[in-house]
């Protein structure tokens, strides 16, 4: 009973707003889908043209004098009325069984594609990875496959009746009126239920999200549990969720089925009443046994489309809430686009009094930056984890864009900048190495798609990898996904690198580039570093400090702040954060785990 | 979850298999479905009844349509109960499977677990369970009702009046040729589908993880190119199928529409009705429930797609409830001391052919410190994961105080060990029992003094609660390093002879790095200790070093001896010392810089 929680009776005042919003959907194809809804509703009116034919059939079958061509002129016109259901119905389903469906597919998913690539990274950073994949993939299936059938079925369990029941006012209003105030009474009904089933909604939602934390943290932290000795008492604690959760959903099912009942009673239960009724009037002469015979006929096939009604809303619910996601996901803008365009001729980076947060109103992420970063000079950031350096690095890359104050490269506001000639710009070599499951060659490749074999080989060359991609079972035509974990964190790493000298961008920044290598991979992959920093504009992040005691300046970064700026040697003078955080680090050189000299 | 609940639940591959804990409820469910659907179709007999006594002007026709009545309730009471009792069953069904996945969990190698990964793992418990607590809750009973429908319809038919039964089959048979036509590809279609939609989520995914390589290294050619290709593939398919399949079903689904069915009953039956061969009242209980027949098509085919999911899902469940629990000894043994050695172990990861460890010995005394070194992939952390059995060893023996870790009980084993991994898992629980994990008996103070020789009580003191704010929640946000300290305070705390570091230093920022050594000196004092780290200088002074390469021993002894051996663990300390020497440098072509200006 799932489904009920969302008749079809509180879907109709939003039922023009998903029309629209599924015309939206539809795009290029969305006169196809309004054709094919229009079709649907003609299909559904010769429907009920055609049931409410059976009234004069059955009239003439129980005349007093049976003339059998009256029958067989109804019999005709059930027929012909049966038949333009046929062809309207042959023209609504077709939406859903030609190539529209899957073109409308297609082209929102291509439309999602360049959305993605549109959105400001930080975005999409606020989102789970899983999320925005669900909504590209997942999501568009739910509301797009079913859009032919679904809604022609939808259509047709509202339309048809309303057709029967305006027919059967020519027959008899007391008849039709019962019939109409069926629905009406069925409201009341139906609010109860929500109020009733609401209170265990939102509880119920509660437990399944508990339980759900609960299952994702035992299995994720069953090793420690087994390793502590404390599985026992997690899985306890798991298994009594697990419990509550059942106890719940019973306690919910019972309190619900005396409304689910009644209301039930009343839609299916109207047949009954309408033969009632009927029956009365018949008694009363009134009304003709013929018209209640085929009353009685149409009803039937009508309880059957209120049934399906009920079982596709679990389906609508689908649909709207998937469409409305994605929706959601168009709406989000893109990075404003100052004009006109320029384009910087020199590369100093200039950052005038940033302010950034990730939220309005949040604590600021950083506060007050104030850096100049000439053409080719190597900047490191340094300071403790969270105290902003990757924020301020996102911020030349126009992963968001500040609230107050501005960056600009060669004096060009990065707005004014073309999103793909800014990135071209800019080379990174990230913590984590992301390779594309395609061939090692096509990896390297993108940093210049138009770049030949030999310059891709030269680049990995440079970046110290030539060798061991030679040694791969297919050489620079391996795929990286059949060789999947064989590729060791150093050589990844390596990979990108030569992505990045490929690009031989005038800007590269590195967030510790080595931070999650062993040593050996380490040496390898500071050699290809040396490479691609050459006479470039250079930012980097580094933990370790002996790494950037050469830099032209080193801004130590704490809580958001600059909190001190200058070379190595001048900040070693000074009693502040670097020299303590360098202390620390001497230090630790020195140190070692094992106290226990003989 | 007892043994022989799980047998039944493994025992029939599918969801009929997993069903078996719930089984009566099900077929309960099913049979309480079909006989509402009797109910419904005695209803619609009975309507006809009361038109044949308005015709022939009985008396008793209130009866009849109090009995009409009675039987509509009836129908709806029965479905009412068959909905609630599978959804009993399916919340029982629910409890009954996470509650025995988690308990198996609890039992299997620790090392399928971190294979498997614990993203699959709560999938299963998670989504496939939820997937046949669907299925049991709505289609169960659903299942019933469209078995049921038509095998009632037919045989009450054939009963009612054998021609117009066939009239009605006839209907059905004609539609069954379009329908097996739309269907004569459909298996392998529907695999080839499914396999195209994996491609898109695969491609999705990794075009969303990959957005900030994407957008700095690729003009949107590569990636996207890909991206659009799983689309094109997909959209092919699609096309492919509605072409196959798309024209005979849409004759099929016009000729399943009620009015097909109604229309031959209404050409049939005026030919008898012509010639009086038929009554009027018997026509019409006729035409009431024929179209019944081809009503119940459609359900059965979404039905069908149900299964298919529901099976899937109920595979997976009873592959993980297959997976073989680590064997438990009869006689469980006590250790002697707190020394450990490793004889003639070999070891191989299952599915990669080569042995991860080969023929490895050595033995670390009670209280003495070794350290594992060696090129990543060497088998360190292999050694490290034996010892709490995550996998058992092939050939060999691992010996704790003398007794092989298989004699012992998981209890004792546990207790005599303490671990300290690279990745820190912290439960979502106050920071005091994430400290206290596993040890109930344990006082405030206790925790405290713990946590004051793993360097972390000074900054839990200043986090807003204290030892009560619970790991994970907002403004609990710990760094790596603070997490690294939790969890050595938990060591700690667990006073276990034996201690076993896998890189337990690897993720930590400089300031972060000096507390962290500290911390850890204090937990190896006065224990065994096996240690793995890469920054060789901290494992300088071990009482031995052990080396290791490619999953053999290479060399053992102390540093010293080590390096003048001039073998694996030299190079390894040349590298290793010239990577912490290396500094950042962009100005290697000073005079190309000068060329370029400023």
């Amino acid at each position: 009973m799932e489904k009920n929680k969302n008749n079809y009776v509180h879907k109709i005042p939003s039922l023009m707003e998903s029309y629209r919003r599924l015309q939206r959907l539809s795009g290029d194809e969305a006169p196809a889908f309004r054709a094919s809804v229009k079709a649907a509703t003609i299909s559904a009116v010769f429907q009920g043209l055609a049931f409410a034919a059976i009234f004069p059939l059955m009239g003439v079958l129980l005349a007093d004098n049976l003339n059998m061509n009256d029958v067989w002129f109804w019999v005709g016109i059930f027929f012909a009325l049966s038949f333009g259901d046929w062809i309207f119905r042959w023209k609504a389903i077709s939406f859903g069984h030609s190539e529209s469906l899957p073109n409308v597919v297609h082209k929102l998913r291509i439309k999602l594609g360049a959305q993605l690539r549109k959105i400001p990274l930080q975005m999409l950073y606020k989102k789970r990875s899983g999320d925005t994949a669900t909504i590209v993939a997942g999501n568009v299936d739910e509301v797009l496959t079913p859009l032919g059938s679904i809604t022609e079925l939808f259509v047709r369990s509202m339309v048809v009746p309303i057709v029967v029941i305006l027919a059967t006012f020519f027959i008899s209003w007391p008849l039709a009126i019962a019939r109409i105030l069926i629905f009406p009474s069925a409201i009341p009904l139906y609010v109860w239920i929500r109020k009733a089933k609401g209170k265990f909604l939102r509880t119920l939602a509660n437990a399944h999200a508990s339980t759900s934390a609960e299952i994702v943290e035992y299995t994720q932290g069953l090793p420690v549990l087994r390793a502590a000795n404390a599985t026992g008492s997690k899985a306890k604690r798991l298994q009594i969720s697990i419990k509550e959760l059942m106890d719940l959903q019973v306690k919910t099912q019972f309190s619900s089925i005396l409304p689910n009942f009644l209301l039930w009673s009343l839609i299916e239960g109207g047949i009954v009443i309408v033969l009632a009724l009927g029956v009365y009037l018949i008694l009363g002469e009134a009304l003709g046994v013929a018209a209640l015979a085929a009353l009685l006929i149409m009803s039937v096939r009508l309880s059957e489309s209120v049934a399906i009604l009920t079982n596709i809303t679990a389906a609508i619910d689908l649909m709207e809430a998937g469409s409305e996601k994605i929706e959601n996901f168009f709406a989000i803008k893109p990075l404003e686009q100052k004009t006109p365009i320029e384009k910087p001729e020199s590369f100093d980076i200039e950052f005038e009094n940033l302010t950034f947060s990730y939220e309005e109103g949040e604590k600021p992420e950083l506060q007050n930056i104030n850096i100049l970063i000439p053409q080719r000079s190597m900047t490191a950031l340094v300071g403790p984890s969270g105290s902003g350096k990757t924020t301020l690095t996102r911020m030349i890359m126009r992963y968001a864009d500040p609230q107050n104050g501005l960056i600009s490269i060669g004096g060009v506001d990065v707005r004014s900048i073309d999103q793909d000639k800014l990135m071209k710009n800019i080379s990174v070599v990230f913590q984590d190495v992301y390779l594309f499951d395609d061939t090692i060659l096509s990896n390297i490749r993108m940093g210049k798609p138009e770049a030949t074999d030999k310059e891709v080989e030269d680049a990995a060359r440079a970046a110290n990898c030539h060798e061991f991609i030679k040694r791969l079972p297919e050489g620079y035509q391996t795929r990286v996904g059949d060789i999947g974990g064989t590729l060791s964190g150093g050589e990844r790493q390596r990979i990108s690198i030569a992505r990045a000298i490929l690009k031989d961008a005038p800007i590269v920044m590195l967030d510790e580039p080595t931070a999650a290598l062993d040593t050996e991979s380490e040496l390898a992959v500071q050699k290809a570093i040396d490479t691609l920093v050459q006479n470039r504009t250079v930012i980097v992040i580094a933990h370790r400090l002996s790494t950037i005691v050469g830099a032209d300046q080193i801004l130590v970064l704490e809580d958001g702040e600059i909190k001190q700026a200058g070379k190595h040697q001048e900040l070693i003078a000074q009693d502040g954060r670097y020299k303590s955080m360098w202390e620390a680090q001497q230090q630790v050189k020195n140190w070692h785990m094992i106290e226990k000299e003989e | 979850m007892d043994q022989a609940l799980k047998d039944s639940i493994v025992k029939k591959p599918g969801a009929w298999g997993v069903f078996a804990p719930v089984k009566g409820k099900i077929y309960f469910g099913i049979f309480l479905g079909a006989l509402s659907s009797a109910f419904v179709i005695v209803t619609m007999v009975s309507f006809a009844w009361v038109i044949d006594i308005l015709l022939h002007d009985r008396a008793d026709i209130w009866l009849w349509v109090g009995l009409a009545f009675t039987f509509t309730i009836l129908g709806l009471a029965t479905k009412l109960a068959a909905f609630t009792i599978s959804h009993l069953g399916a919340f029982k069904l629910e409890e009954v499977l996470r509650t025995g996945l988690s308990d198996h969990l609890a039992k299997v190698p620790l090392g399928f677990l971190v294979q498997k990964g614990s993203g699959s793992i709560s999938k299963v418990i998670q989504d496939d369970v939820k997937t046949l607590h669907a299925f049991v809750a709505d289609s169960t009973p659903f299942y019933g009702r469209s078995i049921a429908m038509p095998l009632i319809t037919l045989i009450l038919l054939i009963v009612i009046d054998w021609r117009m039964a066939l009239a009605a089959l006839g209907v059905l048979f004609i539609s069954m040729i379009p329908m097996s036509y739309a269907m004569r590809d459909h298996k392998e279609l529907s695999r080839r589908y499914t396999q195209e939609k994996e491609n898109i989520n695969n491609t999705v995914i990794e075009f969303v993880q990959a957005m900030p390589v994407i957008r700095t290294f690729d003009d949107g050619s590569s990636s996207f190119g890909r991206y659009q290709e799983a689309l094109k593939g997909y959209r092919g398919l699609f096309i492919e199928w509605l072409e196959k399949a798309g024209v005979s079903t849409k004759f099929a689904m016009i000729l399943l529409s009620p009015l097909a069915t109604l229309l031959a009953l209404f050409v049939i039956g005026a030919l008898f009705y012509a010639n009086g061969a038929i009554a009027f009242s018997t026509w019409l209980a006729i035409l009431l429930i024929g179209a019944g027949l081809v009503e119940s098509i459609m359900p059965l085919m979404w039905l069908n797609e149900f299964i298919r999911n529901a099976n899937a899902s109920a595979k997976r469940i009873q592959a993980l409830l297959q997976e073989p629990i680590l064997p438990i000894t009869e006689n469980p043994q006590e250790p002697k001391d707190a020394s450990i050695e490793f004889e003639n172990v070999t070891f191989s990861y299952g599915d990669r052919g080569q042995n991860a460890l080969e023929d490895v010995s050595f033995i670390v005394p009670s209280g003495s410190v070794s350290a594992l070194v060696g090129p990543s992939g060497a088998g360190k952390s292999t050694v490290a994961k034996l010892i709490p059995r995550f996998w058992d060893i092939d050939k060999g023996t691992i010996k704790i105080g003398g007794v092989d870790v298989r004699d012992m009980s998981s209890e004792t084993l546990m207790n005599n060990v303490s671990f300290v991994f690279q990745d820190t898992f912290l439960f979502h629980d106050t920071l005091a029992n994430n400290i206290k994990l596993g040890l109930d008996n344990t006082t405030q103070a206790d925790i405290e003094e713990a946590a004051k020789a793993a360097q972390a009580h000074e900054f839990i003191l200043q986090l807003p609660d204290g030892y009560e704010t619970v790991a994970g929640d907002r403004g609990a946000r710990l760094s790596g390093g603070q997490r690294q300290r939790i969890t050595i305070a938990r060591a700690i705390l667990q006073k276990r002879p034996i201690v076993v570091l896998d890189e337990a230093t690897a993720f930590a920022d400089p300031e972060n790095e000096a507390a962290l050594i500290k911390a850890l000196s204090n937990l190896m004092k006065d224990r065994t200790v096996i240690v793995i780290a890469h920054r060789l200088a901290t494992i300088k002074d071990a009482d031995e070093i052990v080396v290791f390469d490619h999953g053999k021993i290479s060399e053992k002894g102390k540093h010293q001896q080590l390096v003048e051996n001039k073998g694996v663990y030299a190079k390894l300390w040349s590298n290793y010392e010239q990577a912490q020497g290396w500094s950042l440098s962009n100005h290697i072509e000073e005079q190309s810089q000068q060329k370029a200006g400023v």
